[in-house]
């Protein structure tokens, strides 16, 4: 790990006139740890003989800490852009509106508002960005400060606006529309490249639709998660969306017009987004078919899972015990989504059939202190105090061959590497049904299926069959072994970091041939 | 006199005519009250002084040597008068209320320093045939009505209206009172020691009860003349409106065929200026509806709008309120208009009486009527000045009160040249000019309203 740098000091990071790849990063690599990060990192590694760069977006620089991971040497280009920075606006001064920007803006929001569908929509849209800056037909004063802009805002809100608090319509319209001008600018300061990769919707998607809008170069979209519906679910649990509604105007089971809002915002981006992305990367099928039912083009999308460095695991097979050990381990943050919960209510089952069975629970607990609090409060109410060991951060080479389980009780993964990870040192996996765990356990059908049963699948938030499953498996010596076997076999084929970077080498190929 | 409106409103909530016509009369004391009083105070001195001072030019050398005391002090303070209020809202904004009293201490010294300082070598050197008592009671009165001016609008803005007036009429009684004591033992100075004695005694019955009402630790502080504690355009703006309203005044006093030299280098014009101090007198009751229709109507829904857009109201009900706010400065302006046409019509029809009554010629009569016209269109750009603070359109303030300056100098230079006949239209002219600019600038600033609240701020 390089130096830990601070993510406003621009002049630290690598600068480049021009890169093979630019990736397009919003809230993840490298200064946020987590999967898709560690997944950037591990791609750019596996093509050392392309130059990358990357643009981190981020809402606010106080938001992020230090670098979470040290640079690779061929990543030349790092810069950030911060869209909801405060105090950037340009000084109050009343401007002038373009008349035909104007009438651009009207169209475009008529088309996301009436007819998203439009063949030419997402062309209009980024046509429309790229006007948004300084040498544009539509300034950021002219958003903020102009009479046209003013009374387009004052339009719509009596159009569509169905919360009656204008002032929170206002604020919400600027919030909504300030990144737009930032990565605007972005788009101009970065560095010129072969392909454009974004490595998620929303932001980082659009300004890739800008990029490519502007500089006619490929445009490659990867999706670990789906980025709408995430924003969803945050958008849904948000408390800072103001209902205004008064008593009489509130239905309950319509959602208030400012979520609503910014969820069409993030849906529409998202379509666009895929609309002019040549390749649309999902990790696992069923993530394929809600960008499919999201607007991606059929013909564009394709599935590439996480591969992992199996070589690297392969030798802990041998360094387990002949016996099973009967430790079910949990790797993961202690987090809500997590469901740690439902994890150490299960063990109270197990531990009552399999006494010598214990719970470990390897991963950092700082993220929510409360909720590990509760965990371990519930672990004793439950007289399972010297059953359910909490690890902190534990290498997995030295972990894994002491593990008889590899156990996800989330309510929410994507493509958990650390099903993987277990299943190349020969650990079956024990998980709910989320992402793309049934494809992992249960394979897709076909050649992945009959490689046979590598875990088990259960409902989420149901310790009752999280335990049944789990005495299933160490309860059974030979059931476990033939789960083990598949575990090597699955993982050897379909996620070996080999796979990863061949299926990727080829779409990097494809795409440099790409001509506008 | 933000905070009136509370009083007005409790007075007409009574919807009576009893009601309607204490509240009117009630702003008509509170808004003209001072002034006034301190105009008849002076007019009634020189009139119980006919045949008790000798000669009796000596009453007129009285007369113009206290209106160039108002005059200088007026204009000098013109300088801290808006912003000083300024800084204390701020100040009570802010929580710092203790820091409230050493400032005034501070300013009040400011003030009687810099008059004295100016005032020394004009009394030494510019009065060589007054008395030595004259001359320092020159140089005391300049400093004591500094600081009534400041006190005056301090507690103005502390919304001290009833204390002001009677502190006010207490003061001008006992002016009064000494000025009649000491005329037959000193003559001409003997009725501005009573001046100044009199005054005296109203400054420190402000001070007393600005002493009852705030409280420090500590006794003197000089915040106000740090950088940005008070606003630049305030005190540009509290200086060109005083010398706005006066340097026509000037221009006449010293212009060879109007003036006529009274007393050391003071001049007086006797045909411009009694006309001007009656039309003045004309407007008590343009400022009582000026004061009512501003303080209760237009900052109910001034309140309103800016609640509304606070408070998160449809943007129907944000109009609206924005448009009652017009309504209301309209209605305002135009019952000030109204009100004033009717002094105007008065005028018309009993000027020629009232200059025989007190013994003017009927040659003013004309200069008269102009000047009533005047000063009504001074208090219309009075209302318009204030709706847009309310606005906080300072930079608009500033642009007009200079307008008022310039205008008068040019048209006053501009009448004189002309001839009699034309005299009062300079000043006349000149307010209804920036009247005419103020109204259109409001029409402009409430027209972008909404669009400047939120999109410009």
């Amino acid at each position: 790990m390089t130096t830990p740098t601070s993510p406003t000091s621009d002049n630290a990071f690598p600068h480049a006139q021009e890169v093979d790849i630019l990736l397009l990063l919003e809230g993840t690599f490298p200064f946020v740890a987590g999967g898709v990060s560690s997944w950037v990192n591990q791609i750019i590694r596996g093509f050392p003989e392309l130059r990358f760069g990357a643009v981190f977006i981020g809402s606010r620089p106080q938001d992020y800490g230090p670098m979470r991971y040290a640079l690779p040497d061929n990543l030349v280009h790092l810069e950030t852009v911060y869209i909801y920075e405060d105090q950037q606006n340009p000084p109050v001064k009343p401007a002038r509106a373009d008349p035909d920007a104007m009438a651009l803006v009207e169209q475009v929001h008529s088309r996301f508002e009436n007819d998203l569908k439009a063949p030419d929509c997402p062309h209009l849209f980024a046509s429309l960005m790229d006007e948004a800056g300084p040498d544009g037909k539509l300034s950021h004063e002219t958003f903020l400060y102009s009479q046209a802009s003013w009374d387009y805002i004052k339009k719509s809100y009596k159009r569509r606006s169905t919360d009656p608090s204008f002032v929170d319509y206002f604020w919400t319209i600027r919030t909504i529309h300030t990144p737009f001008w930032r990565l605007r600018d972005t788009a101009l300061r970065c560095p010129s490249a072969r392909i454009y990769h974004a490595v998620s919707t929303g932001y980082a998607g659009i300004l890739g639709v800008l990029l490519k809008h502007r500089y006619k170069r490929p445009f490659m979209l990867s999706e670990h998660g789906i980025y709408v519906k995430e924003r969803k679910i945050d958008l849904y649990q948000a408390q800072w969306l103001k209902d205004n509604r008064s008593v009489f105007e509130r239905d309950p089971s319509r959602v208030s017009y400012f979520r609503q809002l910014w969820i069409r915002f993030f849906e529409h981006l998202g379509y666009v987004t895929y609309q002019a992305a040549d390749d649309i990367i999902a990790l696992y099928e069923a993530n394929r078919q809600r960008q499919l039912h999201d607007g991606a083009p059929p013909g564009r999308t394709v599935n590439i899972p996480n591969g992992i460095d199996v070589a690297k695991f392969s030798p802990l097979r041998t360094q387990r015990p002949v016996q099973i050990p009967q430790v079910l381990c949990l790797i993961g943050r202690v987090v809500p989504i997590k469901d740690i919960k439902t994890f150490i209510r299960a063990m109270r089952m197990v531990v009552n059939h399999l006494p010598d069975a214990e719970a470990w629970i390897a991963g950092p607990e700082d993220e929510s202190p409360e909720y590990a609090q509760e965990c371990r409060e519930l672990a004793q109410q439950l007289d399972l105090v010297d059953k359910v060991k909490f690890l902190g951060f534990q290498k997995l080479t030295e972990l894994l061959p002491k593990v008889g389980l590899v156990v996800l009780s989330s309510i929410s993964e994507s493509l958990p590497l650390v099903i993987l990870e277990g299943y190349a040192a020969g650990v079956p996996a024990l998980s709910t049904d989320v992402g793309s765990c049934r494809q992992l356990v249960y394979g897709l059908s076909g050649e992945d299926a009959d490689l046979g049963v590598s875990g088990r699948v259960v409902r989420i938030a149901d310790p009752q069959a999280l335990a049944q499953a789990a005495l299933e498996l160490l309860g059974d010596a030979e059931a476990w072994q033939q789960a083990s076997e598949a575990a090597v076999r699955r993982v050897e084929k379909y996620y070996s970091q080999d796979m990863l970077f061949t299926r990727y080498r080829a779409l990097y190929e494809k795409n440099f041939q790409w001509q506008a | 006199m933000a905070g009136i409106g509370f009083e007005l409103r409790k007075l007409l909530k009574k919807q009576t005519y009893m009601g309607l016509l204490q509240a009117y009369t009630f702003a008509g004391v509170i808004s003209s009250g001072p002034w006034v009083l301190s105009i008849i105070g002076i007019m009634l001195i020189g009139l119980f002084s006919l045949g008790a001072v000798f000669p009796k030019e000596a009453i007129t050398q009285f007369q113009v040597t206290i209106t160039y005391l108002f005059l200088i002090s007026l204009i000098g303070t013109g300088v801290v008068q808006l912003s000083f209020t300024r800084f204390v809202a701020d100040r009570i904004f802010g929580k710092e209320d203790a820091t409230i009293l050493p400032n005034f201490n501070g300013l009040i010294l400011t003030a009687s320093a810099v008059s004295v300082v100016l005032a020394l070598p004009v009394a030494a050197f510019l009065f060589p045939e007054q008395t030595v008592l004259y001359r320092m009671l020159f140089v005391m009165g300049l400093g004591i009505m500094s600081s009534i001016w400041i006190a005056t609008v301090f507690l103005t803005g502390m919304k001290h209206y009833r204390a002001i007036v009677l502190i006010f009429f207490v003061g001008y009684s006992a002016t009064f009172a000494f000025a009649m004591i000491f005329k037959s033992m000193l003559g001409m100075d003997g009725l501005l020691l009573g001046f100044v004695l009199g005054h005296y005694l109203l400054l420190m019955g402000m001070i007393w009860l600005v002493y009852k009402n705030y409280h420090s630790d500590q006794f003197i502080a000089f915040d106000i003349w740090k950088r940005g504690a008070m606003y630049g355009s305030l005190m540009a703006t509290g200086f060109f409106f005083n010398l706005g309203a006066w340097v026509d005044k000037l221009m006449f006093w010293y212009y060879p065929g109007t003036g006529q030299q009274v007393i050391g280098p003071l001049n007086a014009s006797v045909i411009y200026d009694f006309p001007i101090f009656l039309s003045y007198l004309s407007v008590i009751p343009g400022m009582a509806v000026f004061l009512v229709r501003i303080e209760t109507d237009f900052v109910e829904y001034y309140d309103k709008f800016y609640n509304a857009v606070r408070e998160g109201a449809t943007l129907d009900h944000i109009e609206r309120m924005r448009n009652q706010m017009v309504h209301h400065v309209r209605r305002g302006l135009f019952d000030i208009a109204k009100i004033q046409t009717i002094a105007v019509l008065v005028t018309l029809a009993l000027g020629g009486a009232l200059l025989d009554w007190i013994g003017i010629s009927r040659l003013y009569l004309p200069l008269l009527y102009v000047d009533v016209v005047g000063a009504a269109l001074q208090v219309v750009l009075l209302g318009i000045l204030n709706v847009l603070f309310y606005l906080d359109q300072r930079r608009l303030v500033l642009g007009l009160t200079i307008l008022l300056p310039v205008a008068n100098v040019i048209l006053t230079a501009v009448s004189l040249q002309l001839g009699a006949v034309w005299f009062g239209y300079g000043f006349a002219l000149a307010m209804l000019l920036t009247v005419l600019v103020g109204v259109w600038m409001l029409s402009q600033k409430l027209e972008q309203l909404e669009f400047q609240t939120f999109m410009l701020q």
